[in-house]
């Protein structure tokens, strides 16, 4: 045949263009930095071992906006300890000195701040001027921070070491609400727009640059360590910086990677290749070897939300047969693991104030029979929605879809992505919603929840709740500004709420960080606002 | 591009201008999305960012002020075009990074762990077919092997291969990384995961192929000459090879920008992730790079492609004087396909008597036992019972897409002129965008999934049969035919058809299982089936967290999917038309087709082909 003899060029051509193309591929396709950490980590190799090791940790939110610290990403700044606000929260959730020394009321609308001697990482001096034009570029930001929401701040320099901070309103949470993380307080090297990270408010080809544009966060902040590079959203390295006012810290920097798939994560600190793997699903937890999956319970509750407005849960006798027919120890034992507690309230073990105060919710409906429930559903099946983000909440959405029908109801699932579920939520499409909220939010006052799940204006009313008695318990907890009574208030206003049985609280979860043996002085905080600290080490 | 051999220049003007249509049309439809779908992009956009902020109006309509979306989305969808051209592909909504540096790594990064997967695939397909090329060229092929081990392999679902290899190679046994991309040695298990269910599926592919062209009168021929058995091989591969390399294409684009489960449990920066982020947060500037980049990565695999397919068959082709293989006879009766119906059907039968719903979770994750013969899931549902009560559910729904995928495939692949540039062109949208793009269009109804699914699936049956038809047509027995004065029609109905159907069938019957699980992957958009329906590609992505805690859970459905695999490709081996049934019996396996046929009637002829050397 005439074709044997043409079939070489063929061949050769195909197997020469395909090496090219090979070699042109192996010239640097894979992902740069954290090379050095993760080849030490799976070889063994020891890094530095007893004091000044770097450690190694893995994150499960990568940076979603290249660390602007008024996003969701101001949370992250803080974990790795790179920002610092002015105050931090306790255990308790009372308001402590961070960068600020004390602080005093000096009328319903002014505090003032006395800071403390400390330098921004790139060696300046951390002035009232600086802190005062920090917190002004947060409220300038577009969108508006989380704990601003609602409030209208001025921060004033007040001689050399105070900064006088005055509201529009009354806001007796100031001092907690400047814990926020996304109050941090940044170097004025940070805003000089025309830097690397100027363009960047012009996302979308809108052109909105200068005002919106966003802070740069390499080496301005206050913290013990400092960014140092960013790898995009896979990973970045943190330096320890040497000057930090509360002493160096052990640890001599932070290779941080960003693993959103949990099983990865979990895989990632039992091959050795991080130290600290946060936020490790409960489906993992029992495969991590004794003692490394270290938890503490947060303000992140599970709740199951009815629809208040439309819909069979519009009658509180079904609402309240509805509550009465979950068993919340089960959820926490068989669905959680027991990497969970048992739904008290509004406010869980987390929060060790409300413990002492909790208020027995009083004239709740008397919950329907099952025959009623099925008379008054008419035969429809009642919809019970949720997300998977995480694999927890259609578990217990199953669970609860099979304890409702036994009280008569007949329940049908929507489970989709977040993004895709929200608004239709919010909008009361759904009989049911199971969500899981951190109740402590961006402010760390515990009114906050309050008025924007449960009244009849808040932004994130899934029960689309419109009670009298609930808005006028939210709006006298608002008021009150000594902490202890603010607590009490807050305490009345969920009974009001667990009243209604407008939400029914599951579970309470705890974060479940994987910590390797060798490392000490993780800080587990119930806000989730710290992790890495000056007293890390490995 | 066509059945013509040589494209004429104004032809080749015209393939050009339609596929920067088609996919111009993509871009845009890309660019509508959040107003076919009604979903509102600052929204998705805000919760992107931030999981936690709750949508007040005053966030919102910061968002949608600093992304300009008020302008609606042709401004938007023109600057975008606009500043393209000048080589700026806009900002991310999200991020507010460059979009072009972003999707050039993603794509990069992609392009290697491709890569990757083509040489684990290629090694794969080789050992799957070099028992029928061995024995074949040495002229020692009997009957055909039903191929069912190789069918398994295909049907394994990718991600339950790639967390298995991830917890097993690279955590248990520390013998390779488990996550990361750095480097070489991080390459090799992300690469099997991928390849080795796509190498089973090539490998499958040729093997069906190469029995035909190894009865052809050539072969004997170089046999009796004395040719030795590689050089044979050699011939055979270079002859079947063509009709699989517009698939290999598909592969090769589908590997790159579909790889988002092996690329989120290895933590692989590639583009599949990348494309999945952007299409849920609705960030279109990179979801529109993206499925720009793999528009373009699919035009220059398929043109490459059908370039290599030119050279291997070379003149031939153009003179119409392709050898076309002999249809292969019925392989004899076998025991394989009952065997793996009887299995299967005993599963059902005994799963149906128990409840998939009923849960304890007191006995969650519980072992295999007298009482749970398959073990509990983590709610502790009696894993059979859920196995069998999701059986008849994903059967039905898969079989008719791939029916239907089937039919538009082979009705498509008859004019590869226009087809071949949308099968490009549709095989490089991410599936999660394709479900996006369906559902924005045609709502989210029930038959939403199935259609979304559908809508991709015929892609790479039309590849195939393009390819086998543009061999076909430059067959020498058809231009006899024609000089005979066969009409068109009964070119089509009675020779080209007849040769293209069985195998195109069987490719689409491999890629069955793979249809059940495209349709459950569409289920966190909230389509399709919803928890806690026993569907089977929900029971495995809803266990497979638990996978090494409870191997079982994961493992029943994925053995009934392999079995369901092997079922479906051992059983279309019978698979034939009318016609041939009388062919039945007339020789040991194979029976060549030199003869020209007269119009009216066939007379068959069958040629005994020596069977010593």
């Amino acid at each position: 045949m005439r074709s044997v003899r043409r079939r070489r060029p063929a061949a050769g051509l195909l197997s020469a263009s395909l090496t090219v193309l090979s070699a042109a591929l192996l010239t640097g396709c894979f992902a740069s930095g954290g090379a050095d950490g993760g080849s030490g980590g799976s070889d063994g190799l020891p890094s530095g071992s007893s004091s000044g090791g770097r450690l190694r940790v893995a994150l499960a939110f990568p940076p979603t906006e290249n660390f602007s610290p008024y996003g969701a990403d101001a949370t992250l700044l803080s974990r790795l300890g790179v920002t610092e606000g002015l105050t931090r929260l306790d255990g308790n959730g009372a308001a402590t000195p961070a960068l600020a020394e004390s602080w005093t009321r000096e009328n319903d609308r002014t505090w003032l701040f006395t800071l403390r001697e400390a330098r921004f990482q790139d060696g300046t001096e951390v002035t009232p001027a600086a802190v005062a034009a920090s917190l002004t570029h947060a409220t300038r930001a577009k969108p508006l921070p989380t704990a601003l929401s609602g409030v209208s701040l001025t921060a004033t320099p007040s001689g050399d070491h105070r900064v006088r901070v005055t509201t529009e309103a009354a806001d007796p949470a100031l001092p907690q609400r400047l814990a926020g993380p996304s109050l941090a307080v940044l170097a004025p090297k940070a805003f000089k727009a025309d830097g690397a990270n100027g363009k960047q408010g012009a996302a979308g080809g809108g052109a909105k640059a200068g005002e919106g544009a966003r802070p740069d966060l390499v080496a301005t902040a206050t913290g013990p360590f400092a960014l140092a590079k960013v790898n995009g959203s896979a990973s970045a390295t943190l330096n320890r910086f040497d000057d930090y006012w509360g002493g160096r810290a052990h640890a001599s920097g932070i290779d941080a990677k960003f693993i959103a798939d949990g099983t990865a994560r979990a895989n990632a600190l039992r091959s050795g290749d991080v130290d600290i793997a946060e936020a490790i699903p409960v489906s993992q937890a029992a495969s991590l070897t004794e003692g490394t999956a270290r938890e503490v319970p947060t303000a992140r509750n599970t709740s199951l939300v009815l629809n208040t407005r439309s819909g069979v849960f519009a009658d509180p006798a079904i609402r309240a047969a509805a509550r009465a027919a979950i068993d919340t120890p089960a959820l926490a034992t068989g669905v959680y693991e027991g990497h969970a507690d048992p739904g008290q309230g509004l406010y869980g073990p987390a929060l060790t104030w409300a413990e002492g105060k909790r208020v027995r919710p009083a004239d709740r409906a008397r919950p329907a029979s099952a025959q009623d429930v099925r008379a008054a559903l008419k035969g429809r099946a009642i919809t019970l929605a949720t997300y998977d983000n995480r694999p927890e909440l259609p578990e217990t959405a199953q669970v609860l879809q099979q304890r409702l029908e036994k009280a008569g109801f007949t329940v049908k699932l929507t489970v989709r992505e977040y993004g895709r579920l929200e608004s239709d939520a919010l909008a009361g499409k759904f009989d049911a919603v199971v969500a899981a909220r951190n109740s402590m939010l961006d402010t760390g006052d515990p009114v906050s929840i309050l008025s924007s799940d449960f009244t009849c204006d808040g932004s994130y009313n899934l029960a689309l709740l419109c009670d009298k008695a609930v808005d006028r318990a939210v709006t006298t907890a608002d008021a009150v500004a000594d902490q202890g009574e603010r607590q009490d208030a807050a305490m009345a206003a969920e009974a009001r709420i667990l009243g209604t049985d407008a939400v029914v609280p599951l579970v309470h979860q705890r974060i479940i960080v994987g910590v390797a043996p060798s490392v000490r002085g993780v800080d587990l905080d119930p806000y989730e606002r710290s992790l890495v600290t000056a007293g890390t080490r490995r | 591009m066509t059945g013509v051999p040589t494209a004429r220049p104004a032809s080749a003007a015209l393939t050009a201008l339609w596929r920067l249509t088609l996919a111009g049309l993509l871009v845009c439809l890309v660019g509508l999305l959040p107003w076919l779908s009604r979903t509102d992009p600052a929204l998705t956009v805000l919760k992107a960012r931030s999981a936690e902020r709750d949508p007040t109006p005053e966030a919102l309509a910061a968002v949608r002020d600093q992304l300009g979306l008020d302008a609606g989305p042709f401004r938007l969808l023109g600057d975008w075009l606009g500043a393209l051209a000048q080589g700026d592909a806009g900002h991310s909504w999200i991020s507010g990074s460059a979009v072009l540096p972003a999707v050039g790594q993603a794509l990069g990064v992609s392009l290697l762990l491709m890569a990757g997967a083509m040489v684990v695939a290629l090694s794969t397909a080789a050992a799957v077919c070099a028992r029928p090329l061995w024995l074949g060229a040495r002229r020692r092929l009997g009957s055909p092997r039903a191929g069912g081990t190789a069918a398994m392999l295909a049907a394994l679902p990718e991600f339950l291969t790639a967390s298995v290899l991830a917890t097993v190679v690279g955590v248990q046994l520390g013998w390779l990384p488990a996550l990361g991309w750095y480097g070489p040695r991080w390459m090799v298990l992300p690469s099997l995961a991928l390849g080795l269910p796509a190498g089973a599926l090539l490998g499958r592919l040729l093997a069906d192929a190469l029995p035909g062209v190894l009865a052809q009168p050539w072969a004997s021929a170089a046999a009796a000459r004395g040719l030795s058995g590689r050089r044979v091989a050699r011939q055979a591969l270079r002859h079947c090879v063509p009709g699989l390399l517009p698939n290999l294409g598909l592969f090769v684009v589908g590997l790159t920008g579909g790889a988002v489960a092996v690329e989120q449990i290895f933590d692989i920066p590639g583009l599949g992730r990348l494309t999945l982020e952007a299409a849920t947060a609705q960030d279109l500037p990179v979801l529109q790079a993206g499925t720009l980049a793999l528009v373009l990565l699919a035009a220059v695999a398929g043109g490459l492609a059908r370039a290599a397919a030119r050279l291997l068959l070379g003149p031939a082709l153009r003179d119409g004087a392709v050898q076309s293989p002999p249809r292969p006879a019925p392989p004899g009766r076998r025991t394989a396909p009952l065997v793996y119906g009887a299995l299967l059907v005993a599963v059902v039968a005994f799963g149906l008597a128990r409840d998939p719903l009923g849960l304890d979770t007191a006995a969650r994750l519980a072992a295999p036992s007298w009482e749970h013969p398959f073990g509990t899931d983590a709610l502790g549902r009696d894993v059979l019972a859920r196995v069998a009560h999701g059986a008849l559910g994903t059967l039905a729904v898969a079989l008719a897409v791939s029916a239907a995928a089937l039919v538009a495939g082979v009705l498509l692949g008859l004019v590869p002129r226009v087809s071949g540039a949308v099968v490009d062109t549709v095989n490089a949208v991410p599936p999660v965008l394709a479900g996006l793009l369906v559902a924005g269009i045609a709502g989210s109804g029930p038959a939403t999934p199935a259609l979304a699914v559908a809508a991709v699936a015929w892609a790479p049956l039309a590849a195939h049969a393009g390819a086998l038809l543009e061999r076909e047509r430059a067959a020498t027995h058809i231009t006899a035919t024609r000089a005979l004065g066969a009409s068109e029609a009964y070119v089509l109905r009675r020779e080209l058809l007849p040769a293209v159907v069985p195998p195109v069938l069987r490719h689409a019957l491999l890629r069955l299982p793979g249809v059940a699980l495209a349709l459950a992957a569409l289920g966190f958009l909230g389509l399709g089936a919803q928890p806690p329906s026993p569907e089977w590609g929900l029971l495995l992505a809803e266990n497979l967290p638990y996978a090494e805690r409870a191997p079982w859970s994961v493992l029943a459905p994925a053995a009934v999917l392999a079995l369901l695999g092997a079922l479906a490709v051992t059983a279309a081996g019978g698979v034939r038309l009318p016609r041939y049934a009388r062919g039945r019996g007339q020789g040991p396996g194979w029976r060549a087709r030199t003869d020209v046929p007269t119009p009216r009637r066939r007379r068959p002829e069958p040629r005994r082909h020596a069977t010593e050397e």
